[in-house]
């Protein structure tokens, strides 16, 4: 992909693009600028500045890629109705305006485009976002409060339920990837032994954690990136953003690199009622660096197998070794 | 036998010209980490290259007592690597059949830490 030519819109994008938001905004609209800000073979997103008669608004366009979709993200159309839901039911997120249908062949939707830093790396070392960072684990455990208060009944299509069907999945995984892994089958076998029975099942982010909120100087801006949402254990949610790999770095600061676990699980305690342990997130955290020691391994066979070439895809194959020298720890110490 | 520069040489020729003469004149932000990654891809071909086989070695050696195998090793590169492939299918198996090795936690966290000798070195010096 060509930065400069990739930059502008091909023609086409831009007239179906405006024909379909003329139900959304009137017909006295004109794009006075879109440009892609991230391309992939599974989804792109696009910054849209939009003239209407009530002012400018900056909107963002995420359209899928040309290539194959991954087996467990929501559809566009899905993503954007939980993306729905989670605005009415108050959480964070980036105002959603509408499901597009296709544009030039390809599913879209549009939502507001929001500022703020999103990259992880940054989140936890710039000076600047220091207060934020003191901040950010309370925010973060009463949006995914709020997240998990979002009655199941409005996002049928999500999929998904306890610990054993998430162990399932991830064990098909590992089978598609062709060879072995024994790390991974010592972890699969304990959580398998360690499963929590008869667990509490609501809707899920599945992906909350630093670098997937828009972060600015006073704290969490919005939360972003909707399409691994899922029904499933609450602790499956609040562990997954102290998986190592999401501290960025700051390995210290158990959660995301930028705090501590005990204020951020209490805080959701209070606001929800439940009554998670640190035992609990102590699972899950297991699982979670087993569903990215898989997930990496996973992404790797998608360069490999021509689905998606990419250097990035490639030496993620080599990185998940990080993730299972991090998982035969936590076994290690779970004894 | 091919002329000098020897693979590693090679590989560590290109990652340095990445490094200092195309990463300086990239600004987009994506292409920039892309590009990192490049040259990190090469740094790991280039410790591979280095110890690749005594590590491979090391592993083969080591699934061989855990699982009980008296066999020899052999000497040929390209078997060992099979042979460690076949072995840690081997290992895989017994531990869904819930007959996992006595031994096998450390024998793992030691083989992963020689994965990560090649693919992460600094991860492995961070760890704590």
């Amino acid at each position: 992909m060509s930065v400069a030519g990739s930059a502008r819109a091909a023609p086409t994008v831009e007239l179906e693009l405006r024909e379909r938001l003329i139900p959304l905004f009137g017909a006295d609209i004109a794009i006075e600028r879109l440009a892609l800000l991230a391309g992939g073979a599974s989804k792109e997103a696009w910054a849209l500045d939009l003239r209407t008669p009530q002012g400018k608004r900056e909107l963002l366009v995420r359209r899928a890629g040309g290539g194959v979709i991954h087996k467990e993200t929501l559809s566009l159309e899905d993503e954007h109705r939980l993306l729905e839901v989670a605005f009415a039911a108050g959480v964070r997120v980036p105002k959603p305006f509408g499901y597009l249908g296709e544009i030039a062949g390809r599913p879209a939707f549009v939502s507001e485009r929001v500022s703020g830093e999103t990259i992880g790396r940054r989140i936890v070392q710039r000076p600047d976002l220091a207060d934020a960072r003191a901040v950010l684990p309370t925010q973060m455990a009463e949006e995914l409060a709020k997240i998990h208060a979002i009655p199941a009944e409005r996002v049928p299509f999500l999929g998904g339920s306890g610990a054993r069907d998430v162990l399932g999945r991830l064990t098909e995984e590992v089978d598609r990837l062709g060879d072995a892994h024994p790390a991974i089958e010592l972890g699969l076998s304990w959580a398998t032994r360690q499963a929590p029975e008869n667990s509490e099942t609501v809707v899920l982010h599945g992906d909350l954690r630093v670098g997937n909120l828009a972060v600015n100087a006073t704290g969490l801006g919005h939360v972003l990136d909707w399409e691994f949402g899922h029904r499933g254990d609450p602790a499956e949610d609040v562990a997954w953003p102290l998986v190592r790999a999401w501290r960025f770095g700051v390995d210290e600061l158990h959660l995301g690199g930028i705090g501590e676990v005990e204020p951020y699980l209490e805080r959701y305690n209070v606001l929800t009622g439940r009554h998670i342990t640190l035992a609990s997130l102590g699972y899950w955290e297991i699982v979670g660096n087993l569903k990215w020691a898989i997930g990496a391994l996973t992404q790797s066979r998608r360069h490999l197998s021509g689905q998606q070439r990419s250097v990035e895809l490639a030496v993620l194959g080599r990185l998940a070794a990080e993730m299972e020298f991090e998982l035969l720890h936590l076994l290690e110490r779970a004894g | 036998m091919q002329d000098r520069p020897h693979a590693a040489e090679l590989a560590q020729a290109v990652r340095e010209f990445i490094e200092t003469e195309v990463l300086p004149g990239i600004d987009d932000p994506r292409l920039r980490f892309r590009t990192l990654v490049a040259a990190n891809g090469l740094g790991i071909l280039e410790r591979e290259i280095a110890l690749g086989a005594p590590l491979v070695r090391r592993e083969a050696g080591s699934l061989a007592r855990l699982l009980g195998h008296a066999d020899p090793l052999p000497d040929d590169l390209d078997e060992l690597r099979r042979l460690a492939s076949d072995l840690n299918r081997e290992l895989a198996l017994r531990i869904r059949a819930d007959d996992t090795p006595e031994g096998t936690l450390a024998h793992l966290l030691a083989t992963v830490a020689d994965k990560l000798r090649v693919a992460s070195p600094r991860y492995l010096e961070r760890y704590r």
